[in-house]
């Protein structure tokens, strides 16, 4: 039986190098997928360079600061830029629609800003000729060709009816002719393959985390089930296919509406149903939020009135200026974090929405197979919606702990007697600066990456199962003679 | 008789099923691609006009918590500027979704708060909308090459072909006769999704109008030729449509996204994180140094301001305090040009390779008539500018005086909106694609002719 396959399988691929036409094909994606893995590596190296720069100078003049009021520093604040994990020059993903550098402030959440997408001219919405793009949308395309006449060429030649009574049994011949066509791929898959651990380790300076490694191996393993998953689908459309023709006009039909034009709708479908708000809107819901809490700038808000009556009750004083430390800072932290809550609280309602959002087109992953690896292929290159969520996270986690270091530092140094208008402003020394870390971005943890994308894998290991039940099965269905 | 042929090619073309699914797939993509274009139009509109309620709320409560400090009260107050869409925003939403079409700013610096951006799915950025446009540029040359990549060689490969050719000397007229009839097919469903748009988008049938419809039809037109190219070839159905799909995958997606690469290369923008530097630093620093150095530039900047008297002996005050924050956009001037430069040479570049590509050379000129493109954004960019500034200079006596706010005209601020005032000509988009579609008509015919099979 494993004999007969075999034999099929290795016919399949002799006679697709013997074709000039395929071969041309299969040349000309080989070396596209090379270009694309070059440039991919070339425009990780300059943008996260560029990013590396900007953060060692934001460091250097953070340090360099003189001495001055630990107020005037949370203002100052500190610029965060998005690093991009060494596997993302595989795939872009988000990347050029995500925004890069973000400032963090006292009293404020800024947004992330200057993505790509908008310095761009609207050449981007064409796509982007990443590695996984050419795998995911061209590759298809070539196994298409490649596939769509391996029945029904046999049959309108009259072979088919040779073959079948040659012992050989529709199984044997579904199975044999995809497994052909599949190592046709892996004979430009595993070169590039090996391509992109080269590049990846030469990006990470040879230091090779077991992280990434794993993160590699499952993105192998995904797009070798995703081939798999395409090769089976052209062989069955073209056994169940009238004629040649027809089995290349369906999957041409197929590769159309699954590759463009379903991503689309799924996700404006997605955005229709569970809108998300603006940032006016956004913005205005948090600030009657805030203004139901306590508001710190009013001298009698309750909220702070309650506070500064057990200060000077604690304290046994009847001014706050008596106090033993500096009772502005010590506003200023609380109201920090009443702000700090209230806006977290709503950062994660709207990512909620985001999510929902995006889960309509996770979701289609279960009807169109693309989509699946798509989803899976971001979530472990950290090119993803989540990555990129978490990084926001850290980065607001990173403007909290600035914001309350300064308060700290303003409520134990600074005195609680306010200067006359014409008198030095009080200061601490710049030495103190150092005590607040650089930022530095955690990617995810690899089961943490999984755990996110468990219905996305769901949707591929689904996908196997059925090709896999249905080339077990199929033939009851299959006609021999057209 | 020349009627009834005609008549009964039509007969032929309706009888096929895949005629009908081809028609149906672009009616209800369309229809689809106006729904969600409308929709998403509609929530920006919606919008704006939430914004304006609140730009007045805002005001009102600011000057309610910060009404008895005018420079306090303008450190926090936002103006607002709105890139309200026109009617065909709906039709193509290009760029707007990931441009900021609302733009709130406070008197402090510009350079920090200009480039601040709305708040996105980037999920859904990527993906890309769903608008009629889209349905124009990439669905409908697919039903183009589906509709006509067998048309001589379906003959051929069912024996109909020597049929024909021998009872008739004009073989080329039977091919002319079917090409016609699917052109003028396509031109119909194309004018219904028009009139349906113009009705459903409320547009104004203007020159703008003529503009887009002149373009698409021109589009097709060149697929339409593409095509007949391939045909005039005289190869089989299968390989018309393998080489008529790797040519859609080559000039939709492959040539323009690899150029895309090519020119994020070419013109990165580091500058772009330079200038937050250079604006935060510039505004910053000055907190440590001696107010000379700040009052001597803006002085400069600004001669006439300088008839206000400056509290020399004061620590703070709101005067040094708004020159700090002009510091910030005036050392940024040089990187912010810098960016500006880089982007035109982004524009000068993509125009160049458009003339070759006249998929990318439609999807500019239907952005740029509908308003949606880059440039749109900045010369919304550019007016925030001008808006900011004008508010500046409006606002800078009354705080450098230190008045009360009643003295001022805050309330009467509302949020404006933002008209493009140049007018918009594609006329280098028709030219180039017209070129195109004509030299492959005339290739086609000459095939035609020298292999004299006909």
């Amino acid at each position: 039986m494993l004999n007969t396959v075999n034999t099929i399988a290795k016919q399949t691929f002799k006679a697709t190098f013997n074709n000039k036409a395929t071969l041309a094909l299969t040349i000309l994606l080989g070396l596209s997928l090379c270009l694309a893995t070059y440039i991919g590596w070339q425009n990780f190296k300059t943008q996260n360079n560029q990013r590396l720069h900007y953060k060692e100078l934001v460091r250097k003049q953070w340090l360099a600061k003189p001495d001055k009021h630990p107020h005037r520093m949370a203002h100052y604040g500190y610029l965060a830029f998005r690093e991009k994990h060494e596997l993302s020059f595989f795939d872009f993903g988000i990347e050029s629609f995500a925004g890069v550098s973000i400032f963090l402030e006292a009293h404020k959440q800024n947004t992330v800003n200057f993505s790509e997408a908008g310095f761009s001219n609207g050449m981007l919405r064409f796509g982007e000729i990443s590695v996984a793009m050419v795998l995911q949308v061209l590759v298809p395309l070539l196994i298409f060709f490649l596939g769509y006449n391996s029945i029904s060429a046999e049959r309108e030649s009259g072979t088919l009816k040779i073959l079948l009574c040659q012992n050989v049994s529709w199984k044997q011949l579904l199975w044999g002719k995809t497994l052909g066509i599949i190592s046709v791929c892996l004979s430009i898959f595993i070169p590039l393959i090996l391509l992109t651990i080269l590049l990846w380790a030469s990006l990470s300076n040879w230091h090779i985390s077991s992280d990434s490694s794993f993160r590699l191996l499952v993105l192998i393993l995904s797009y070798s089930v995703y081939f798999f998953i395409v090769s089976a689908i052209t062989v069955l459309i073209s056994a169940f296919a009238k004629s040649s023709k027809s089995s290349l006009i369906t999957l041409l039909a197929c590769w159309i509406f699954f590759i463009i034009i379903m991503p689309r709708i799924s996700q404006a479908i997605g955005v229709k149903i569970h809108p998300a708000p603006s940032k006016v809107e956004f913005a205005d819901a948090i600030a009657s939020d805030i203004h139901k809490q306590g508001d710190s700038h009013t001298p009698d808000d309750p909220h702070y009135a309650a506070i500064k009556d057990s200060l000077l009750k604690t304290y046994q004083v009847d001014d706050v200026k008596k106090l033993p430390f500096n009772y502005g800072g010590y506003i200023m932290a609380e109201g920090e974090k009443i702000t700090a809550k209230i806006y977290s609280d709503h950062q994660k309602e709207l990512n909620k929405t985001f999510e929902k959002q995006n889960s309509i087109t996770t979701l289609t992953g279960f009807i169109n197979p693309y989509l699946a690896l798509k989803n899976i292929s971001m979530a472990l290159t950290a090119s993803d919606f989540n990555t990129y969520i978490d990084f926001q996270n850290q980065a607001e986690v990173y403007r909290y702990q600035l914001a309350q270091k300064m308060n700290k530092l303003q409520i134990e140094k600074i005195s609680n007697i306010a200067p006359g208008e014409e008198e030095k402003p009080l200061a601490i020394s710049g030495k103190n600066w150092a005590e607040q870390s650089d930022f530095n971005y955690r990617f995810q943890k690899l089961d943490a990456v999984i755990a996110n994308g468990l219905l996305a894998l769901s949707t591929i290991t689904c996908w196997l199962l059925a090709i896999i039940i249905f080339l077990q099965y199929a033939s009851r269905w299959i006609k021999t003679i057209s | 008789m020349k009627q009834s042929i005609y008549h009964l090619e039509f007969k032929l073309f309706f009888r096929n099923r895949s005629s009908w699914i081809g028609i149906f797939v672009l009616l209800i993509t369309g229809f689809a691609g106006l729904y969600f274009g409308k929709t998403f139009i509609a929530r920006q509109q919606a919008v704006i006009e939430k914004a304006a309620v609140l730009q007045k709320k805002n005001t009102l409560n600011n000057i309610d918590h910060f009404g008895k400090d005018i420079g306090l009260l303008f450190y926090h107050n936002k103006f607002s500027l709105a890139n309200s869409p026109n009617q065909w925003a709906a039709f193509a939403n290009g760029q707007r979704d990931v441009n900021p079409y609302l733009i709130s700013v406070t008197m402090l610096g510009l350079e920090g708060q200009l480039y601040d951006t709305d708040i996105n799915n980037p999920v859904s950025l990527l993906m890309g909308n769903m608008d009629l446009s889209f349905v124009f540029i990439f669905l409908f040359p697919l039903v183009i090459i589906a509709f006509t990549y067998n048309l001589l060689s379906e003959q051929q490969e069912s024996g109909v072909w020597s049929l024909l050719k021998a009872q008739t000397e004009k073989s080329f007229a039977i091919v002319r006769r079917k090409f016609l009839i699917r052109l003028l097919v396509i031109v119909t469903v194309t004018i219904v999704l028009f009139i349906v748009a113009k009705l459903y988008l409320a547009l104004p049938v203007d020159f703008t109008f003529l503009s887009v419809f002149t373009l698409t039809i021109l589009y097709l037109s060149f697929w339409f030729a593409l095509s007949f190219f391939f045909i005039s070839l005289n190869k089989s159905s299968n390989f018309n449509a393998s080489a008529l799909i790797a040519v859609w995958v080559l000039i939709c997606v492959v040539i323009p996204a690899s150029l895309n690469l090519f020119l994020s290369r070419k013109y990165p923008i580091p500058e772009a994180l330079q200038n937050v530097i250079n604006q935060r630093e510039g505004y910053h620093e000055k907190w440590d140094m001696a107010k000379e150095v700040t009052m001597k530039p803006f002085f400069e900047h600004y001669p006439q301001l300088k008839k206000y008297p400056f509290p020399q002996e004061k620590t703070f005050s709101w005067f040094w305090y708004y020159a700090m924050q002009q510091m910030g956009d005036d050392q940024a001037l040089e990187s912010r040009m810098a960016i500006k430069h880089k982007l035109e040479s982004r524009q000068d570049f993509t125009h160049l390779i458009a003339l070759l590509f006249p998929t990318i050379q439609t999807q500019l000129g239907i952005n740029k008539l509908a308003g949606s493109d880059l440039d749109n954004h900045l010369g919304f960019q550019e007016a925030v500018r001008k808006y900011h500034e004008q508010i500046r200079l409006h606002f800078y006596p009354a705080i450098f005086q230190e008045q009360g706010v009643s003295t001022t005209d805050i309330q009467n601020y509302k949020l404006e909106k933002y008209v493009p005032q140049q007018a918009i000509s594609v006329r280098v988009n028709l030219l180039s694609i017209f070129v195109f579609t004509t030299i492959l008509l005339g290739v086609s015919i000459l095939n035609f002719r020298k292999v004299n099979r006909f």
